[in-house]
This record gives structure tokens, C-alpha cells and sequence, in this order.
């Protein structure tokens, strides 16, 4: 192959390809004709990501980057969703004292309502209640079960 | 040359009465009554030769054995007795007077005897106590119905304890706790001993941190009857109750001494503070004023200051308020997570729980003035939620130490730590009071 006129090389691979399609010839596929454009829909609301719990480390209420990132979705559902109210349930996890945590988890819930605050929800629309460590999403005795129960639920009113 | 004998021997003396020093006994005496009140430096029992109680009859005979046993389990709770039966030369066999000598020969230093009697059909119980001198300290009638024989062994074993040591007991005090045992949290009252529980709440719902004020009047504790944490508070003897509901959380009521007001934290004005309620739940006055948690307050006995847990230097720790002038200082700085406090009914120590490196909680006792740092379990898990009997000298707490939790008490110097009682499901925050 060393002595073929390398101006004739570049012309290798377009010829095979004309060859392989000339080859493919044998079976034809038709493409079927395009299905008829569906009747207009009536109009929907934009599809938006449900709301979701948003997490915590432990004893600190804190909203930590992934957190604040769940709430922008939880925003975005209640900005399309403006008739519906919520309640921000605060959860601990066990250890620690319950007494402390029922403050705690009212921490946490106030920490995410002052977040969807400043992103334009109106206040009344947001309840907070603390469960402490009385609710575990996960009642597992390690930090597995653990890092589920650090959080904030919603739930609609 | 020096004689160095001489300073051997004072050095020597000087020791020998530095050892004798612990064991004087200290002896105080009482005009009015003529008892003596005999207290041992240090943590020895008293030691006691319990006779059985004389009886005559069958009914009689069946009063004497239940109040023997009550007599018997009352002072054994106390865990301040070493208890003996009498030797069997207890009386003299000439004459039936008691044989003094007897008592001492067995190192014991009281001897408690008495009959049962029936009078108009209803029990009536003879004591007398007396020392090892045969000096009578103790001469006394107890009557009731024989469905009360609990109650009078009980009123003995309490003159016995205020007649021995000078201090009021346990006997006749309650413990109200929280408990899941019907698959809800919800509370419950026993007597000092762990016996006749009663349920108090049926919420079907969350009841928590049960709370009763000093004088035995009211109970304080958290509801989520509503759906949001509610404070409840009940008039014991009129059974009426009040609730006091705002937004945020309304938790963890501790009683004012003094008065009929109870502090509790409320999140009103944005942050979790503490505020005094009065009995008919109308809001008092706020007493905190600080960002962060502020909770779980409880008092000095005078009423005058207030200890309680705050995260306003980062971590939650103990401070202390003085409630007139508003001056706050931090009681604990060993640690990194100081909780549930509780003030001693003779105001010059505070038990409180602290979760250690290891996730480990422990109960640990302080001076009032923040000095004689003290734990008092270890190695078992979580050990938390401590609160002192009304006359100070046992402390009721919670413990997982055998897998759930459960009540357990334990004197308080820490030692004798045993469960309190047997009960389907989680037993805690335990709250031990008199009740009127």
C-alpha cells in the first residue's frame, strides 16, 4: 500500500461507505407516513418537580448547599401552585434530648421557610411545626437512619 | 546527734488522728421531742433490728404481714438501711422485755418493734423504735382502713426516716413519667416505689415532659392533641386544665417554686426563649433574651434564680439567671452538649445530662456555684433526663443501659442504680414530686 497516490487515499473511505449503502439497497425500509397531529391539549400547568425533604447535619439548622438547592425546586412547585399552603414539619434524629431537639426541629423548619421567603413565597402561606425527635422518617439506630430523620417535611395543607 | 524517734511518733499520732476523724459520729439533739438524730460521716447505712410485728387472730396476723412487708420494702428502697431480723434472744425469756444487748450484739444500732391490733374492725398499728441503750425514741399509733395498710406502713417508715436523719422521705411521693405503652406517648403517675401506675392522659396523640409544681397542685406538659405542640396545664385537685397555644412550640414547662407560674419555652417572637405562664395559662413574662435555643429551665429552691440550656455561645450548655437582675452566667464548660438540668430541692447542686465523645449520654452533678464536678453514670449508653426526689436524696432518671428505656433510680450520691419499674414499651422523662 506504500506506493498508492495518497491523493487517491482520502477517496478509500467515501468509497466504501457508497459501497456498504449500495449493499444495505438489498432491504428497503420504508419510513411509515407521520401520525396525524394530536387534537390540542386542554392547557396544563408546567410540569414542575414535586416538592421533597430537605436535610440537616447533625445539631446545627444550617441550610447547607444541596439543601438550599431542594428548596429552589420546592419554590418553583409553590410559585405553580399558588393556592396551595404548606406546613415545614422540623425533625431530629435521637440522639440528643428530646426537649432540645423539639426547639431544634422548629429551627430547622424556620431556617427553610426564611429561605422560600426571601425567594418570593409569601409567609402565609407557610406553616412551621416542630416533631423533634418524636417522628423518625427511619427508625434504624444508626447514621444511616440517622441522616434521613435530620429534616424538614411538607406537607400540603 | 538528732533524736529521730520523737518526730516519728508525733508524725505517727498525728496520723492515727487524722484516720479517726471520718469515723466521729456527730450527734445532734432536739429539745422539744428528746429523740436523737444519729447521722455516720460518709456513706455507712444505718443499721436496724426489724422485729416482726406481734399479732393476735387471723386477721390480725394477715394486717401484720402486709405491714411488715411494706415496712420492710419502704426502707429498703431508701437504700439508707442495712436491715436484720431479730436474733432469736430478742426478749428476755423470763419476762418478754427486750434484750438490749441482743441489738448490739448483731452491730446493729435501732431496734423498731410493734403490734397489730383490730380496733372496730379496722387495723391498728403499735411501733415503737428505740437505740441500743434502751432509750425509747419513737412511741406511736397508726389507724386506718384495711385498705389503706400501704398508707400507714408508709407514715411509719416516714416518721422513722425524719426521727433517723432529720429529713423528710420519699414515702408518699409521686413520679409521673411518659410512656408509649398503648402505641402513644402519653402520661402516666406511680408511686415513689414504681407501684400503683395510673394513666393520666389519653391523648392518642404526643404527651410529653410532664411537669408537677412544688406544692403538688398542678401538672404542666406538652400536647400535640392540636397537631403543634401545646402547653396543658392541670389543676390537680379541681381536674380542671388550661392550655396555653401559640405559634412555634409551646415545650418543656419547669414550676416556679413559690408561686403558681410555670416557665416554658415559646417561639412567639421568632426565637425559642423562655417565659413564665401562670396556672390558668395567660402568658407572664418573658425571661430570656437571646439568639439561639434557650429551653428546659428549672429553679433554686427560693425561687430566685434559674438554671437553664442555651446555645447562645454555640454549643448547648448550662447557664444560670438571676431573675431579678437579669444577669446570666455559664455554669458548664466541660463538654459539648450540656442539657436538661435539674436544681436540688436544698439548692446547692444541679444534675444535668452531657452526650460525650463516644455518643455516650451521662448524668453528672455540679455545684450550684460551679465547682465539684461529679459524673455519675458511665458506660452504659444513655443515661439522661435526672430528677430529684422532693427531700434530695435519690434521684429518678432514664436509661437504655438493658435495651429500651426504661426508669431507673438511684441515691444521690450515685450509687444503688436499679430499675424503678416493670411496664410494657419506653418509660422516660421522669419528673418526681409530692402530689396534694
Amino acid at each position: 500500500m506504500t506506493n498508492v497516490n495518497p491523493k487517491a487515499r482520502f477517496l478509500y473511505i467515501p468509497a466504501l461507505l457508497l459501497l456498504g449503502a449500495c449493499c444495505c439497497d438489498k432491504e428497503v425500509v420504508t419510513t411509515p407516513p407521520p401520525p396525524p397531529p394530536p387534537p390540542p391539549a386542554a392547557p396544563v400547568a408546567a410540569v414542575v418537580a414535586p416538592m421533597s425533604d430537605v436535610f440537616f447535619d447533625f445539631d446545627r439548622s444550617e441550610l447547607t448547599a444541596s439543601t438550599q438547592s431542594q428548596l429552589k425546586t420546592n419554590a418553583a412547585w409553590l410559585s405553580a401552585n399558588a393556592k396551595k399552603s404548606v406546613i415545614l414539619e422540623g425533625h431530629c434524629d435521637e440522639r440528643g434530648t428530646n426537649e432540645y431537639n423539639m426547639a431544634l426541629g422548629e429551627r430547622r423548619a424556620q431556617s427553610a421557610k426564611e429561605y422560600l421567603v426571601n425567594l418570593g413565597i409569601n409567609p402565609s402561606r407557610l406553616k412551621t411545626v416542630s416533631f423533634g425527635e418524636e417522628k423518625p422518617f427511619d427508625p434504624g439506630h444508626n447514621e444511616e437512619a440517622w441522616a434521613k430523620n435530620r429534616r424538614v417535611h411538607f406537607v400540603e395543607e | 546527734m538528732r533524736n529521730t524517734r520523737i518526730p516519728i511518733v508525733r508524725t505517727i499520732i498525728a496520723l492515727c488522728c487524722m484516720l479517726m476523724l471520718p469515723l466521729m459520729l456527730r450527734a445532734e439533739e432536739v429539745k422539744e421531742k428528746e429523740y436523737i438524730v444519729i447521722r455516720k460521716q460518709g456513706t455507712e447505712r444505718i443499721s436496724i433490728v426489724l422485729d416482726k410485728s406481734a399479732a393476735k387472730g387471723d386477721r390480725e396476723s394477715e394486717w401484720a404481714r402486709s405491714l411488715d412487708a411494706t415496712i420492710k420494702g419502704g426502707l429498703d428502697f431508701t437504700g439508707l438501711f442495712n436491715l436484720m431480723a431479730a436474733p432469736g434472744n430478742i426478749r428476755n425469756a423470763q419476762d418478754g422485755t427486750i434484750n438490749f444487748g441482743a441489738i448490739s450484739s448483731v452491730g446493729s444500732d435501732i431496734y423498731v418493734t410493734g403490734a397489730v391490733s383490730k380496733k372496730s374492725g379496722e387495723p391498728n398499728l403499735d411501733m415503737q423504735v428505740y437505740d441500743i441503750t434502751g432509750k425509747q425514741l419513737l412511741n406511736r399509733k397508726y389507724t386506718g382502713t384495711d385498705k389503706q395498710l400501704r398508707e400507714i406502713g408508709l407514715r411509719f417508715c416516714s416518721d422513722l426516716i425524719e426521727l433517723l436523719t432529720g429529713k423528710k422521705s420519699v414515702f408518699g411521693t409521686k413520679i409521673v413519667f411518659v410512656s408509649n405503652r398503648t402505641g402513644f406517648k402519653e402520661i402516666y403517675m406511680c408511686d415513689f416505689d414504681g407501684q400503683n401506675i395510673e394513666q393520666i392522659t389519653s391523648s392518642r396523640s404526643i404527651s410529653l415532659t410532664p411537669a408537677v409544681s412544688q406544692d403538688g397542685k398542678y401538672l404542666a406538659w406538652t400536647d400535640y392533641t392540636s397537631g403543634r405542640p401545646d402547653l396543658y396545664i392541670k389543676n390537680l385537685s379541681t381536674k380542671t386544665t388550661a392550655a396555653l397555644r401559640k405559634p412555634g412550640v409551646c415545650i418543656d414547662p419547669g414550676w416556679l417554686p413559690g408561686k403558681d407560674e410555670c416557665a416554658t419555652t415559646l417561639s412567639i417572637d421568632g426565637d425559642q426563649e423562655i417565659y413564665l405562664v401562670k396556672a390558668d395559662g395567660t402568658l407572664s413574662r418573658r425571661l430570656t433574651k437571646s439568639r439561639g435555643i434557650d429551653v428546659s429551665p428549672t429553679f433554686s429552691p427560693e425561687g430566685s434564680r434559674m438554671a437553664f440550656v442555651s446555645t447562645r455561645e454555640g454549643k448547648p450548655h448550662i447557664f444560670i439567671q438571676d431573675l431579678k437582675t437579669g444577669n446570666v452566667h455559664r455554669l458548664t464548660f466541660s463538654g459539648n452538649y450540656n442539657t436538661q438540668p435539674a436544681w436540688s430541692p436544698a439548692g446547692d447542686k444541679i444534675l444535668y445530662s452531657s452526650m460525650q465523645k463516644n455518643g455516650e449520654i451521662n448524668i453528672f452533678m455540679i455545684n450550684a456555684d460551679g465547682s465539684g464536678l461529679l459524673q455519675l453514670t458511665s458506660g452504659t449508653k444513655a443515661n439522661e433526663y435526672p430528677s430529684w426526689s422532693p427531700d434530695g436524696s435519690m434521684i429518678v432518671f432514664t436509661s437504655n443501659r438493658q435495651g429500651r428505656r426504661k426508669l431507673f433510680v438511684m441515691n444521690a450520691d450515685g450509687t444503688n442504680q436499679r430499675a424503678l419499674l416493670q411496664m410494657d414499651g419506653e418509660q422516660q422523662q421522669p419528673s418526681w414530686s409530692i402530689i396534694r
